[in-house]
């Protein structure tokens, strides 16, 4: 397996145009930018991809709003697509997972959408079909056509949907930085789009070190919240932080300390910029992270995210299939 | 009876300080005498080794052999194949086995196995504790009466100040080295490469240079309070040089091992989730391997061990964090030590050839059984070495049963070309 073979847009060869979608980080924002002008444009003119195809979801982690949002995406391309999350419960080692997309590569599918709870896992599987795979999360690492439809909310908030630069913009990313492959992939989209990104959280959650990927780190959400254009609020995942699961130590002392710096409670989002809007990938703790008020205001784009996760998903999968 | 002539090399013996052209004649398993222009009549073999280096047979002292209970990863008979083609003729393997080698019965079993199966000398080193758990200590007195040459939870840390003072009380007893993995677990929990930018990137957990160091600097303490010797297995941060380096020079007896791997990668091997570049404690920054080279060069760093830890494929095809830690080394070891070492101008071949040779021989007190040295009587432990020789690694050729090394077709210079084991020529190219 060389090195090439693993870098995020790697030619899949089956087919001469097809390619793998696993990550943004890597991806040139001429690709990004035409991804997203396709999304654009998809609603009107859904984009062409090669007819009579099958592609499966292969979900070795629980989702329903992604998974629901791809097969979508994929009807609306003209596309056949099954469902293989069923082998949530009985697969959870890598080698299963290799062979588990080799069977249905076997079957006779065109591409794989793949969720795991691993890192690199979507990598993985590339390195051993010949098929395109769309990464739809893999562990901490990435979630590509997440991070696409927060730049496509962007755009259209922003008014950036012609050029999609994204200069001039600042986005506060606030919450588990380091756990999250929604982070990531939004981080990698906006600052090669030309966004400044400030990552806010608490020392576990949001350390220095995630300067190397190109942003700023504060450790207030107060000190930033009025000075962004957007603030992306991520779920406290609980199952990562919470105490008394055995042999994890607690990263997180109580909910309230919590929200006393990061939470977007309504007294803080009454101090961001009148044009300021507010993204949440979902799906969102009510009156932890987020308060309800601030979720239903008219500056939140939670709901507007997941209207674009559709000609986003139907963008990737012809970027990733090719042309007839 | 059977007669071997070694002609015309450049002869090594760092405990002689010898370094000139000399034959040296073999009879049985004894060199029968080194010396200029020794007669050919009546050998039943010469060997021409004009431009290579006849030195004593390396001795790696941490290898992985993974008999008993990894036998699909390595066997002792692999295991030691690899090592001669090598050129090692002596190994010292850890006790990280299922069961582990907590018991002189299982120590006696390396042993009978290793006179059956294997290609070179091998010695085991026993566990620390019961299990290799870290709680209740094993038998260590009667470990070292069955014949083990080192003390070690190698694989893992002893995590408590209150158990490892314990152990180094009862190693201390023995004479033995105490040899840690020196890496504070509550650190290090889920952690799969080294913390920097490139974890933050892949979304992988870090192991910080913090978890190696604070240990060596508790462990230095706790062992000059005990009298007992103490090793720094696979040395992998800056600031651990520095610690060993400082206690050194404040007379602690600490010596401190370096891996092929860590004296030559960093953490960029593990791009694109590359498991075959995961290992324990983890390759860091070229800060780190710099450090280490400069602690060899000026003698903090005294041996060199390949860490060699054979892993299957199915194994390492697993996605990053679930794949096993460890890599091979003992096939491609020496080309390596050269490249960093020695083609640096860092330290010439003689000393390369000590802390392959005299250094881990008296760590493990194979010295007093005659091995790490040339001298006329003693034991025919031979590596002839072409410094020069340049090849490919071929994985695919390896002798070991494992094929994760992160060296596949690289370009290397310098191999062995003969290795003797007791009068026995086990590798010859």
């Amino acid at each position: 397996m060389t090195a090439a073979a693993m870098t995020p847009t790697t030619t899949a060869p089956g087919r001469s145009s097809s390619r793998h979608l696993l990550a943004l980080r890597g991806l040139p924002a001429k690709d990004l930018r035409s991804l997203l002008a396709s999304a654009r444009d998809a609603a009107d003119t859904p984009p062409v991809v090669p007819g009579g195809l099958t592609i499966a979801t292969l979900f070795f982690e629980d989702s329903t709003r992604t998974r629901t949002s791809f097969t979508l995406a994929a009807q609306r391309c003209g596309l056949h697509c099954v469902d293989l999350s069923a082998v949530t419960s009985s697969v959870n080692k890598g080698e299963t997972l290799i062979d588990t997309a080799l069977t249905v590569e076997a079957m006779g599918v065109q591409a794989l959408i793949v969720r795991a709870r691993q890192s690199g896992a979507a990598a993985l599987i590339a390195q051993r079909v010949r098929i395109p795979v769309l990464n739809a999360g893999d562990g901490r690492h990435e979630h590509p056509t997440q991070g696409l439809l927060d730049a496509m909310t962007l755009a259209k908030a922003f008014d950036r949907l012609d050029t999609f630069d994204f200069r001039g913009v600042h986005v506060a990313i606030v919450g588990d930085i380091v756990s999250s492959r929604v982070a990531r992939s939004a981080i990698a989209a906006f600052t090669t789009l030309g966004a400044r990104v400030t990552c806010v959280g608490p020392a576990s959650m949001a350390p220095a070190s995630l300067a190397s990927l190109g942003v700023e780190v504060s450790p207030r959400l107060d000190a930033v919240v009025d000075q962004a254009d957007a603030v992306m609020m991520l779920r406290i995942q609980f199952e990562r932080h919470a105490a008394g699961e055995p042999g994890k130590a607690p990263t997180l002392a109580s909910v309230r300390e919590y929200r006393a710096f990061y939470a977007l409670t309504t007294e803080r989002a009454a101090r961001m910029k009148d044009h300021a809007i507010v993204l949440h990938p979902g799906p969102m703790n009510r009156g932890i992270e987020i308060d309800a008020e601030v979720a239903d205001a008219a500056r939140s784009r939670v709901l507007a995210q997941v209207a674009n996760g559709v000609p986003v998903r139907m963008a990737a999968l012809a970027w990733c299939l090719g042309r007839v | 009876m059977s007669t071997l002539l070694i002609r015309g090399g450049r002869v090594i013996d760092p405990a002689s300080s010898t370094d000139a052209t000399l034959d040296l004649a073999i009879r049985d398993d004894r060199i029968e005498a080194i010396g200029k222009g020794l007669s050919s009549a009546r050998v039943d073999r010469v060997i021409d080794a004009a431009g290579k280096l006849v030195v004593p047979g390396l001795i790696d002292p941490h290898v992985h052999l993974r008999e008993p209970g990894h036998e699909h990863k390595e066997t002792i008979a692999s295991g030691t194949q690899a090592a001669v083609v090598g050129g090692f003729t002596s190994v010292c393997c850890m006790p990280n086995t299922a069961p582990a080698l907590d018991a002189p019965e299982l120590i006696r079993f390396v042993y009978d196995a290793a006179a059956r199966t294997g290609a070179c000398r091998v010695f085991p080193v026993a566990a620390a504790t019961k299990g290799r758990k870290g709680e209740e200590l094993a038998e260590i007195e009667l470990l070292a009466q069955a014949g083990a040459v080192a003390i070690s939870d190698d694989g893992d840390c002893i995590p408590t100040a209150g158990v490892m003072a314990r152990v180094f009380g009862a190693v201390a007893r023995t004479g033995l080295v105490f040899m840690q993995h020196c890496q504070d677990p509550t650190l290090t929990r889920g952690a799969s490469m080294h913390a920097g930018e490139i974890s933050v990137r892949l979304g992988l957990t870090g192991w910080p240079r913090e978890a190696e160091e604070i240990i060596i600097e508790r462990d230095v303490r706790l062992a000059r309070a005990s009298g007992c010797r103490y090793h720094v297995q696979h040395i992998s941060s800056a600031g651990s040089v520095e610690i060993v380096r400082k206690a050194r020079a404040a007379g602690a007896r600490i010596t401190a091992e370096a891996s092929p791997h860590h004296l030559i990668l960093t953490h960029e091997a593990c791009e694109h989730y590359n498991t075959s570049a995961k290992v324990n404690p983890p390759l860091r920054e070229a800060s780190d391997r710099d450090a280490i080279r400069a602690g060899v060069a000026d003698g903090t760093i005294t041996v060199l061990a390949t860490d060699h830890a054979p892993h299957a494929d199915f194994e390492k095809s697993l996605p990053f964090e679930e794949a096993p830690m460890g890599l091979l080394g003992l096939e491609s070891a020496l080309p390596l030590y050269a490249e960093a070492l020695v083609h640096t101008g860092l330290i010439g071949w003689p000393r390369l050839i000590a802390m392959l040779t005299l250094e881990p021989a008296r760590l493990c007190g194979l010295d007093a059984k005659g091995l790490g040295v040339l001298r006329a009587g003693g034991i025919a432990d031979v590596t002839i070495l072409d410094p020069d020789a340049a090849w490919t690694l071929d994985a695919g050729a390896l002798k070991s049963r494992s094929r994760n090394t992160p060296f596949a077709g690289r370009s290397l210079r310098g191999r062995a070309t003969a290795t003797i084991v007791g009068g026995v020529v086990r590798h010859a190219l």
